[in-house]
């Protein structure tokens, strides 16, 4: 092979190992020094002070065990109506039911964890505050609406009752 | 051969060596060219100027080789690159780090149960 060839492609193959391998250590290193606690997206997202941070880390341990409890009878519903549908060709009354029971338990902890979000909002400055509810909503309920949104403004689709 | 005309004694030494000069070129024998000699010729000009021809297309080739291999310059895009690299990885790990926390966020607060 030419011995030019051999050292322009020598040279880009350790440019991009030098750019490669620097890319990655910057990267690395800024992931690696940002703080791992759960609330800190919060600090850095809407530029809490300390003072505020420390009454939503208060609010945060509070919620948390309701969170925890309402999780745990959301996973019993759920092995519940699995054990309903365990074998069954069409969905029963028994799973019916169930399913009516999960949507509720769901609803309720939906609800608990928007009261969540509004007490942690009004801990904010005024503008703050609205757009961390805001942020919330959207990404905790934005997906059901864009699921349902999807599916209902679909392209010949069409509903015939 | 004129050798009766060669004598020391007779003349000045510029006749003699004219003389001289004049046997030597009489002496000199032409020698009689091998088979295809010229056609020979006429090939090893061919090849010598063959590579001359290729090597002007990858000219450039080189050139840009002897660039690279310049240490001012080598160290001079070396370092560009590593600050280059290094500026994007933090900017991007920055945003990635941003997200992380804020999945680590809703994971506590909004289990996927939830969303």
């Amino acid at each position: 092979m030419n011995r030019s060839l051999v050292i322009l492609l020598s040279a880009l193959v350790l440019g991009f190992a030098l750019f490669g391998g620097s890319y990655f250590a910057g990267q690395r290193a800024c992931r690696m020094t940002r703080s791992a606690d759960d609330l800190s997206w919060l600090c850095d997202e809407f530029h809490l002070g300390d003072a505020e941070m420390a009454r939503i880390q208060k609010l945060h341990e509070g919620y948390l065990p309701k969170c925890a409890e309402m999780c745990a009878k959301i996973a019993a519903k759920k092995s519940e109506l699995e054990t309903a549908l365990n074998g069954s060709t069409n969905v029963n009354l028994v799973a019916q039911q169930k399913l009516t029971e999960l949507a509720a338990l769901r609803a309720q902890c939906q609800a608990q964890m928007l009261r969540h979000f509004t007490e942690v909002s009004q801990t904010m400055p005024p503008e703050q505050g609205r757009r961390y509810l805001a942020e919330m909503q959207r990404l905790t309920l934005g997906f059901h609406e864009q699921t349902e949104s999807s599916m209902s403004g679909s392209a010949g689709h069409e509903h015939h009752h | 051969m004129n050798k009766e005309n060669i004598n020391p004694d007779q003349g000045s030494a510029e006749a003699s060596d004219a003389r001289l000069g004049a046997l030597l070129r009489e002496s000199r024998v032409a020698p009689t060219l091998p088979p295809r000699f010229q056609e020979g010729v006429w090939r090893r000009i061919e090849e010598a100027a063959a590579p001359a021809k290729s090597n002007g297309g990858i000219a450039w080739l080189d050139a840009l080789a002897a660039l690279v291999l310049r240490p001012r310059l080598a160290l001079a895009t070396a370092a560009v690159l590593i600050v280059a690299g290094a500026l994007l990885g933090v900017r991007d790990g920055n945003q990635m780090a941003h997200q992380d926390a804020q999945a680590r966020y809703l994971a506590v607060v909004a289990p996927n149960s939830l969303r």
